[in-house]
């Protein structure tokens, strides 16, 4: 009996994962609860463990990209395995004595087990049909790849969902939506030898286009002439009109598939070096979902970023004087960021919109700060939460940063621990960034960013005097917060940094 | 010598809007047309002035047979033929007038006169007195539509025995009619007289009326133009036709080889129209029209075997339709600029204009038989609808075809009062491949004939309309 290992469901937003490593190989034995691999989505790495103990058979390639749901592997824990139903069902077929002779025989119970194009992604509407390992009237086994699809972001391999004879319907080359009919699986022993060679796929067609719906790909009268006008076939557009159908906006959208995209799915998963010395890699999961939110930030907000400067004498002094004690007290280093993260905290208490969102046509007030910090993964941004930090010490503040900074680095962080912040700080200041206008961590309203101290020549009691400056910018959505309140609330910030004794007072 | 990007040979419906869409599309263009008024056939002596008189006899006949069920009594009205006849030459003058306001909002430049090929880049304008200009174009749109055809054994004199021109400017109204040909037009002029007072009879080859539509349709529109107590002389063929004074005889066979005679006091020939490329020229471009008298066009472009000449219209295959002209006029515009227009010709409506309306577009029940299309039929009759019988036209039907496995509707049929406009709906339908159930889930509002629609997809979708 094998048990069939799906996709876990890991989060709500989460539609996919990537398989990142197998710590297990193909045929190995595996005991209950062990690790067996690595999966990624766009937002956390997770671990998945056995579900039992048996013979490890893997689905999923690494580097695959799989639904929620999907089969990475089944572990077969008995004496029967699959390959013995494909023993027992092959002879029989190739036995079958009288192709003539119509399905009477079919004595058992038989059904049709219609194949159909997994979700495999959000906003992945249709695959190609790239390879079929198997052919029609051939007799397949549970889990055998039945055939290759490709989408625009990834190959991936389908998976018989049951042992039976198989009827291709979905041809090589051929787009299919998700949920498209790719196959059928006639399920049933001595069925599926007659229906080998009976007539039956011959009638199929007809059949084929009552499941399927038969105007998908249709294109409207204006969106086929747009189409025909690109040179696009209405076959490789997704239509996201009713049932399919292809609408104007599809083929305004739509854009000739690169001619070399064959070859770069053959090469696999391998990054293609193409002439003239470029470089084409598939984006990853969380590349991909960064550049999707950064877009419509920009598209759904009305961002704009307001600047100020700090001289960061007094807080550097203070660490200074402070830094060697703090280590030893809390067993972490005093860094600007607790000082900016407690200052923020008390600005957002005074500006609350700033520390607001906006839901539908009503804004949402947060009475607590969970500041969201920007810290450069291995594969990209992440952004930990820092919960309630207008509670924290200074020093809880430090561990709580090393803490998430360190997970991110390792790519460990939970969905749980980058979600539902409040507010962003984003320092760019550690790369030599002397300004820069950061964009909104949506759903939240602002995000301040940090940048290099540099010394400059500032004018101090009618005095031209040498001080490290830090330009501090606040990107802010103006919906909902005027010029004052941001710029106020940079002023604000401005303030507590260069007299810190103010944090302590609470003035 | 004048130069255009565009010239269009012929202002019916399809070369004025080919020339209008030309100019949209920023060329220089230049419309030719041979009579004194723009808009061909349609507008002329076609289209317009039928329904001009169509609706004229309907008002004649409502007021006779239905004002007093109605509950409104007045004197025994009367026919004035003169004043009908005034009031189409003026609708049609308006309309006249409206098309030279359009080439002249689109700055397109107009031309009086014969237009034939000169070259195949220049076009020779004759005009009236005699002068001529030639022009030069770089594309040349051929859209000289088609007349009706005649047949060699029938002696059309103009005066007793008519063509379609000469029925929509009669000085009297016929006492006996007789129609052959009971197609499109015949049925549409034929009933004109019917309801004005003439006997009218039908002399038809096939077995039906307007045989190319769903036999439905022909059925239902025999039974209802039976009323208005026409003859149908249907399967038959007719041999001969001569007049004697103010008599015509008619002589034709029946279906068994048996010799008929009607005698009438006109005979109206409708049997068909074939395209018209007279006076053209087309050798001069190196052009020939085939043994139908089209011009042979590429499916895709609708150019002719000349680079850089096209044709649209009745003058090439398809239906002699105005409004496939249409299409076709802003298709060929289109693809002179460049673009990848779409027609899709199994959606063109079919449209007659009788009273009840008759309209159609897609398959016929009969097509989809012949090509072996499992279909599913749904039906509904305008007797049971509110709308139809508060107006008091009950007669005629919807018929919807779908496809037996996937409800998608592959022809309506409308027989009924504004048929003609309901199948725009169809149309949409039909270009977007809805299912019947589609349309049967819109809703449609009430009262209104559109209604019939609705319920005849139900009634396909699953034999479920709600008010039969």
């Amino acid at each position: 009996m094998a048990i069939e290992m799906k996709v876990p469901a890991v989060g709500e937003s989460i539609t996919e994962v990537t398989v990142a490593t197998w710590n297990k190989k193909e045929g190995d034995h595996v005991k209950l609860d062990e690790v067996l691999c690595e999966l990624e989505s766009d937002k956390a790495t997770f671990e998945l463990p056995a579900e039992a103990e048996g013979i490890l058979h893997i689905v999923a390639k690494e580097g695959d990209v799989l639904p929620i749901g999907a089969i990475i592997c089944t572990i077969e824990a008995g004496g029967a395995t699959a390959s013995v139903t494909v023993a027992d069902a092959a002879p029989a077929a190739v036995a079958a004595p009288a192709p003539a002779a119509a399905p009477a025989p079919a004595a058992g119970p038989t059904s049709v087990l219609e194949v159909k194009v997994p979700a495999v992604g959000e906003s992945i509407s249709e695959v190609t049909v790239s390879v079929w390992n198997k052919k029609t009237g051939d007799v397949v086994a549970l889990d055998e790849v039945l055939c290759e699809l490709e989408s625009d972001k990834a190959t991936f391999e389908l998976p018989a969902e049951s042992a039976g004879v198989l009827e291709v319907i979905a041809q090589p080359g051929s787009v299919v939506p998700i949920g498209g009919l790719l196959a059928k699986i006639t399920v049933g022993g001595s069925v599926s030898a007659a229906s080998v060679a009976a007539p039956a796929p011959a009638a199929a067609p007809a059949a084929v286009v009552a499941d399927a719906n038969y105007a998908a790909g249709h294109p409207s009268p204006a969106a086929a002439k747009i189409l025909d006008e690109k040179g696009i076939a209405a076959a490789s557009v997704a239509g996201s009109g009713v049932g399919g159908r292809i609408t104007k906006e599809d083929a305004m959208a739509a854009s000739k598939p690169a001619a070399a995209a064959p070859a770069a799915a053959a090469s696999a998963a391998a990054p293609a070096v193409a002439q003239g010395g470029t470089r084409r890699e598939k984006m990853s999961s969380l590349r991909k979902t960064v550049a999707r939110r950064l877009v419509a930030v920009k598209n759904e907000t009305a961002m704009l970023t307001t600047f100020n400067e700090v001289d960061m004498k007094p807080v550097m002094d203070l660490r200074g004087k402070y830094k060697d004690k703090f280590k030893e007290k809390h067993g972490v280093g005093l860094g600007f960021m607790s000082f900016f993260t407690k200052a923020v905290c008390v600005a957002l208490k005074e500006f609350p919109s700033v520390n607001a969102k906006i839901d539908g046509d009503e804004i949402v007030f947060h009475d607590y700060c969970d500041i969201s910090i920007a810290v450069s993964a291995p594969k990209g941004l992440v952004v930990p939460v820092i919960r309630s930090a207008e509670n924290l010490s200074l020093a809880g503040i430090e561990s709580e940063v090393v803490r998430l900074a360190g997970k991110a680095r390792e790519n460990k962080l939970s969905l749980e621990e980058m979600s539902g912040g409040t507010f962003t700080i984003t320092n760019g200041g550690v790369f030599g960034s002397m300004l820069s206008t950061p964009i909104i961590n949506a759903p939240q309203v602002a995000i301040l960013g940090m940048h290099n101290i540099v010394e400059r020549p500032v004018v101090v009691d009618g005095q031209i005097v040498v001080r490290p400056i830090m330009y501090l910018a606040l990107s802010y959505d103006h919906r909902i917060i005027d010029g004052r309140e941001s710029v106020s609330f940079l002023v604000r910030l401005k303030q507590l940094l260069e007299d810190p004794a103010r944090l302590l007072l609470d003035i | 010598m004048q130069e255009f990007d565009v010239i269009v040979i012929g202002s019916g419906p399809g070369g004025y809007v080919s020339a209008i869409r030309s100019a949209q599309l920023g060329f220089k263009v230049a419309i030719v047309e041979k009579y004194s008024v723009m808009g061909g056939t349609c507008l002329n002596v076609g289209c317009i002035p039928s329904k001009a008189l169509l609706d004229s006899s309907e008002h004649y006949h409502n007021a006779v047979h239905s004002f007093q069920e109605h509950g409104i009594e007045i004197a025994k009205p009367k026919v004035n033929l003169d004043q009908m006849i005034k009031r189409k030459a003026g609708v049609v003058a308006n309309l006249n007038a409206g098309i030279a306001y359009l080439m002249k909002k689109n700055k397109i430049t107009t031309f009086h006169g014969l237009g034939s090929f000169d070259s195949a880049k220049t076009v020779k304008v004759t005009k009236e007195d005699g002068s001529s200009e030639v022009i030069s174009g770089k594309n040349i749109i051929i859209a000289t539509g088609s007349k009706p055809t005649v047949l060699p054994f029938i002696p059309v004199d103009k005066e007793r025995i008519i063509t379609s021109t000469e029925a929509l400017k009669m000085k009297e109204i016929p006492k006996h009619l007789i129609v052959i040909g009971a197609g499109v037009i015949g049925a549409e002029l034929g009933s004109v007289y019917a309801r004005l007072g003439s006997k009218v009879s039908f002399v038809e080859f096939a077995d039906s009326m307007i045989p190319t539509m769903d036999k439905t349709m022909g059925k239902e529109l025999q039974k209802s133009i039976a009323k208005l107590g026409a003859d149908f002389y249907l399967s038959h063929k007719v041999t001969s036709a001569a007049v004697k004074g103010k008599e015509v005889t008619v002589k034709a066979q029946d279906a068994s080889g048996k010799d008929v005679e009607i005698k009438g006091d006109y005979c109206l020939v409708c049997i068909g129209r074939r395209p018209y490329t007279d006076g053209l020229n087309l050798a001069a471009a190196g052009l020939t029209a085939d043994e139908r008298g089209r011009i042979a066009v590429d499916e895709h472009t609708l150019q002719t075997s000349v680079p850089g000449i096209y044709a649209i219209g009745d003058v090439v295959r398809g239906a002699m339709l105005a409004h496939k002209a249409e299409e076709e006029g802003t298709f060929v515009a289109e693809v002179i600029a460049g673009q990848k227009p779409h027609i899709n010709y199994n959606l063109i409506p079919g449209v007659v204009y009788t009273w009840p309306e008759v309209a159609s577009v897609g398959k016929t029940e009969q097509e989809l038989k012949a090509a072996g299309i499992a279909y599913k039929e749904g039906s509904f009759p305008f007797k049971a609808l509110g709308r139809a019988i508060a107006s008091g036209d009950v007669d005629g039907l919807a018929k919807v075809l779908a496809d037996a496995n996937t409800d998608e509707i592959l022809g309506v049929h409308i027989i009924g009062a504004r048929a003609a406009d309901m199948i725009a709906e169809a149309v949409v339908a039909m270009e977007y491949r809805a299912s019947a159930e589609d349309v049967a889930r819109m809703s449609h509002a009430h009262p209104t004939y559109t209604e019939a629609m609705k319920e005849a997809c139900l009634a396909a979708t699953a034999k479920r309309s709600i008010h039969s």
